[in-house]
């Protein structure tokens, strides 16, 4: 367990979802092990001690969002919502605990929340969050906590301007010193046809890896495939993306065999994008400012509510095509398939990015451009709207030019 | 009340009485129902043998099962395995559970033996036994359609009224309570059958949240590769396994000789899917429709009984594999433990049976004839018999089901700390150390294990005794049961009270055993496990266990419930501190 606690304590430090001194995590076998910052490791312990559930971390998340949406929240709000689709299947809402409510000793607080919920933002202190099974289930719920919550923020702050002092220096520093470029520069793809399987697992398991390594998707979200004559090799269900190796299933196209039930849920959408387009290789990642993007719609007096779900139609942003669809078996394997074929990329509405393409470099490329067109349009919009500057760089005043 | 109807149905088949009384709130909120309620309700006579009559058979059914609760409207029914001689429960699908809520009735508790051949009828607030000396003898299938038009249908066959330790009872539908042999102590009892009809309807104290509960717990199933995965379950039942197992070299073949059997594919998922032709069949109430039969209304078998009357007996064809579930419906026998103890019968004489040969030992088993009356004692007694313990392979007597312990740690220990003997469902780490469910763990090591399993075991509990199924939780968790939970009964509870509430029936069941006899030392593997290697192969290995890793996690899992060194309670006043 101390070798997991160590490895998850580094994802964290490597994706930059917390800072490097502020995490902790606790685990319990037939006793109970604590590591890390000192004042979050007794918190992490003495919350665990009160749960049937095997480890803990709490974190303070390198990002100011959380925070700023429980201090944005109404004095008669407990939790926050998220609205993408992955984290509210499987979070439902995120309880917090405010600053003001914390008393000397907030661990029992803390666990009843807990007790009920993956994570809980706790003002001031960070994000905690539980794995009943494993400490990698911890590390999964804190980032699904943080993905949530950085989304639900920005899409916030796009909807409503800005409540609080300091959102616009905070916009302004996320974008200046938390972003980084995204490019695909620096990462090598092997070329052509992929054909043999141990080259075929070895360049999944690479781009798998590119694609957490460049923030394209939280490590354990997404999933990626490649299509080598009538076998799709696709990531397994709950696989992190960085270490895949181990992780492929070999899938009959024809489905002579069900050995690949553990399969990636998206199995189905894969299938009928090789089925109905040319592509070799499917790429599907949950890149932020794309979520926040594709939940972005101008329609008026729509009578569709569940949007994610229900919405008919095909919507763009810039050239890619937005469709809706639940995860899996509910949808989003119908919608994708139709609109991916022409430009060999597919947005989800507030789910991820699907690229296909012949090879991994290509589709590669087309998710960091969905991205990167995104996250421009998104502070675009967010000038329009708050008449601030929040590129941060020289010259910036705040004040639009 | 919302949720439960708060009455339990009492039946003494000695005397004839029949009489409802009401079960306490508390009781209800403590045990919540099916599995829990069950081993509660035989706490002051667990210690009888399983064929006295005062040993009660207690049907079950939970706070969700007649609402709209996915996968909920299951049935429990507790007593001592005459099998395991350990307290035991077993749960199963149909409408039967429905129908008895439907009747009012929380539980149903049969006592006492009764003099003659009966039928217990129940329908709305009658109940009345019927003589049913006509129907003593008959199979399954005409013992329902005799019965027909009377409700849903609980019976024996043969293998129950001849007293097979591994007898089941059967649902009029075709699902059975399959594990441990409480068929045969319905059988000792002289009940063939009880009918149960009723048209009362279950309240939910919050429609409104218990709906988007609901909402929840299904887009969560459709997010499951595992249960509407385009390989999953629900479109191949669950031989779905048995490609799985085949490549993670860990399907019991030979009487657990080897882990890999090479013909496996004539029963696979997509085999079925070919040969027969399935539609889509299942309990009650659940969406997925797991259960898969012939156009012709056969009921086709589930992975366990394919894999376990395949490889583990060496036998090939689709068809008799089909053929010995069909047989064991009728004559109303456990399938793991009926194809195992052939198994083992087969390794004792050096030939496993061919498929020709199985429909008459089975049939024999259940009528106690030739070599068929020491089989049906199943395949530990019979390995005392002749004087060769080590090839049954069983923990606590209970056959082990198609997922070999050398190739899933978890599944090891598992087998060893569940109360009812050699089951997988107990604590079920299959689902993440191969299903990946919630997430995945390594399935060559004990790290973590003990507590991983000790985890499961309350949480399991607590879902067996709502009475759900647990093919739900590749997809859903008990966050969207509890709240399912709360909105049904207006009674707050969460995960981490639902596992409290899970630890306690554990222990309760725990606790049984230990009164009655069981230690550390019946914790434990077949000794084959420990001292053979699975198939290696493709790139896997399947060593034996490493006994010393397996004993030092057993006794971390002693550590975490609070148990001494050997397996027992510290002190002995743990059910008096109980509700």
């Amino acid at each position: 367990m101390k070798d997991q606690i160590a490895a998850y304590t580094a994802k964290l430090v490597a994706d930059r979802s917390a800072f490097p001194g502020d995490i902790a995590f606790a685990a319990q076998d037939d006793v109970l092990l604590t590591s890390g910052n000192a004042a979050l490791s007794r918190l992490a312990g003495d919350v665990l001690s009160r749960l049937s559930c095997l480890a803990l971390v709490a974190a303070r998340p390198s990002l100011p969002f959380a925070d700023l949406l429980v201090q944005r929240s109404g004095a008669d709000e407990t939790a926050i919502v998220p609205r993408d689709t992955e984290t509210r299947t499987f979070l439902h809402d995120i309880p917090f605990l405010r600053r003001a409510d914390l008393s000397e000793d907030p661990a029992p607080r803390i666990a009843r929340l807990l007790g009920n919920r993956k994570g809980v933002v706790v003002e001031g202190t960070g994000i905690v969050a539980g794995g009943a099974v494993t400490v990698e289930q911890a590390f999964i719920n804190y980032c699904s906590v943080f993905h949530a919550t950085f989304v639900k923020y920005l899409q916030d702050i796009l909807h409503e301007g800005f409540r609080l002092p300091g959102e616009a220096a905070a916009l302004r520093a996320f974008r200046s010193e938390w972003l980084r470029p995204l490019t695909a520069e620096g990462l090598a793809f092997r070329q052509g046809t992929l054909e043999e399987p141990a080259e075929i697992l070895d360049e999944i398991a690479s781009v798998g890896r590119y694609t957490v390594e460049r923030g394209l998707v939280d490590s354990f979200f997404g999933n990626i495939s490649a299509r080598s004559g009538s076998l799709i090799y696709i990531s397994q269900t709950a696989a992190s993306l960085d270490e895949l190796a181990g992780c492929i299933d070999p899938v009959p196209m024809d489905n002579s065999s069900t050995a690949g039930i553990t399969a990636s849920s998206e199995l189905l959408a894969h299938r009928r994008i090789y089925e109905t387009t040319d592509a070799l290789v499917i790429l599907h990642g949950h890149p932020k400012f794309s979520v926040v993007m594709s939940m972005e719609c101008s329609e008026e007096n729509c009578p569709v509510t569940d949007c994610w779900k229900e919405c008919p139609r095909v919507r763009f942003l810039g050239d890619t095509p937005v469709v809706a669809g639940e995860i899996g078996a509910g949808g989003l394997a119908r919608r994708v398939p139709p609109v991916i074929a022409d430009r060999g990329k597919a947005l989800v509405y507030g789910h991820g990015v699907f690229t296909a393409g012949e090879d991994f470099g290509a589709a590669f490329r087309t998710m960091v451009a969905v991205e990167n067109w995104c996250r421009e349009e998104y502070f675009r919009r967010m000038e329009a709207k708050t008449g601030e500057c929040f590129s941060g760089g020289i010259g910036c005043t705040g004040q639009r030019p | 009340m919302h949720g439960w109807t708060g009455t339990i149905l009492r039946v003494n088949l000695t005397t004839g009485r029949t009489g409802r009384e009401k079960l306490p709130a508390a009781l209800l909120h403590a045990y919540l129902g099916g599995r829990g309620l069950g081993v509660r309700l035989v706490r002051d006579c667990h210690c009888l043998d399983p064929f006295d009559a005062g040993m009660p058979l207690v049907f079950a059914v939970g706070p969700l099962c007649g609402t709209a609760a996915p996968t909920a409207a299951r049935l429990t029914v507790v007593s001592r395995s005459p099998l395991t001689g350990t307290v035991t429960d077993c749960s199963a699908g149909g409408r039967f559970a429905w129908r008895l809520k439907a009747a009012g009735i929380d539980a149903l508790s049969i006592e006492g033996m009764s003099p003659h051949p009966v039928v217990l009828a129940i329908s709305g607030d009658t109940a009345e036994l019927l003589p049913a000396a006509s129907l003593w003898g008959k199979g399954v299938r005409e013992t329902v359609s005799l019965l027909a038009g009377r409700g849903s249908i609980a019976t024996i066959g043969p293998a129950g009224e001849n007293g097979v330790l591994f007898a089941n009872i059967m649902m009029g539908e075709g699902n059975s309570v399959g594990r441990g042999g409480l068929g045969a102590v319905m059988g000792k009892k002289l009940l063939k059958a009880v009918v149960v009809d009723g048209d009362r309807q279950v309240t939910v104290a919050d429609p409104q949240r218990f709906d988007h509960a609901r909402q929840d717990v299904m887009r969560l199933f459709r997010a499951s590769p595992v249960i509407f995965g385009e390989l999953g379950i629900a479109a191949y039942g669950t031989p779905a396994l048995v490609d799985l197992m085949r490549q993670r070299r860990m399907a019991p073949t030979e009487n657990f000789r080897k882990t890999v059997f090479a013909e496996s594919g004539n029963y696979s998922g997509p085999a079925i899917l070919r040969e027969c032709r399935p539609k889509k069949d299942g309990c009650y109430g659940c969406p997925i429709q797991c259960k898969k039969s012939t156009p012709q209304g056969e009921h086709l078998p589930e992975y366990e009984t394919v894999s376990h009357f395949g490889a583990l007996n060496g036998i090939a064809s689709l068809g008799a594999i089909v053929r010995s579930n069909t047989l064991c419906n009728e004559l109303g026998m456990d399938t793991i433990s009926a194809a195992a103890t052939l198994s083992a019968w087969g390794e004792w004489r050096g030939r496993f049976p061919g498929a020709e040969e199985i429909a008459e030992i089975l049939t024999d088993i259940a009528h106690r004839r030739g070599e068929g009356e020491r089989l049906a004692d199943g395949s530990r007694r019979f390995a005392d018999a002749v004087a060769s313990p080590g090839i049954s392979m069983s923990v606590k007597s209970l056959e082990l089901p198609a997922y070999d312990p050398r190739g899933a740690y978890g599944m090891a220990l598992a087998y060893c700390t569940s109360n009812r003997g050699g089951c997988h469902l107990r604590a079920y780490p299959i689902s993440h150390e191969i299903l990946r469910k919630p997430v995945a763990t390594d399935r060559f090591s004990f790290s973590g294990k003990a507590r991983i399993i000790k985890i499961a075991e309350d949480t399991n509990a607590a879902i067996d005794s709502l009475v759900a199924c647990k093919f739900s939780f590749f997809g859903a968790t008990l966050e969207e049961y509890a709240e399912l939970l709360t909105a049904a009964t207006g009674e707050w509870y969460t995960p981490q009270s639902l596992k409290e509430i899970g630890e306690r029936i554990y222990l309760t069941e725990r606790f049984y055993n230990c009164d009655n006899g069981f230690t550390a030392a019946d914790d434990t593997l077949p000794e084959r496990f420990f001292a053979e290697p699975g198939s290696s192969g493709e790139g896997i290995d399947i060593p034996p266990i490493d006994r010393e890793r397996f004993l030092e996690e057993l006794q971390k899992y002693y550590r975490i419930r609070g148990l001494t060194e050997a397996g027992l309670f510290p002190a002995p006043d743990f059910l008096e501190r109980q509700p």
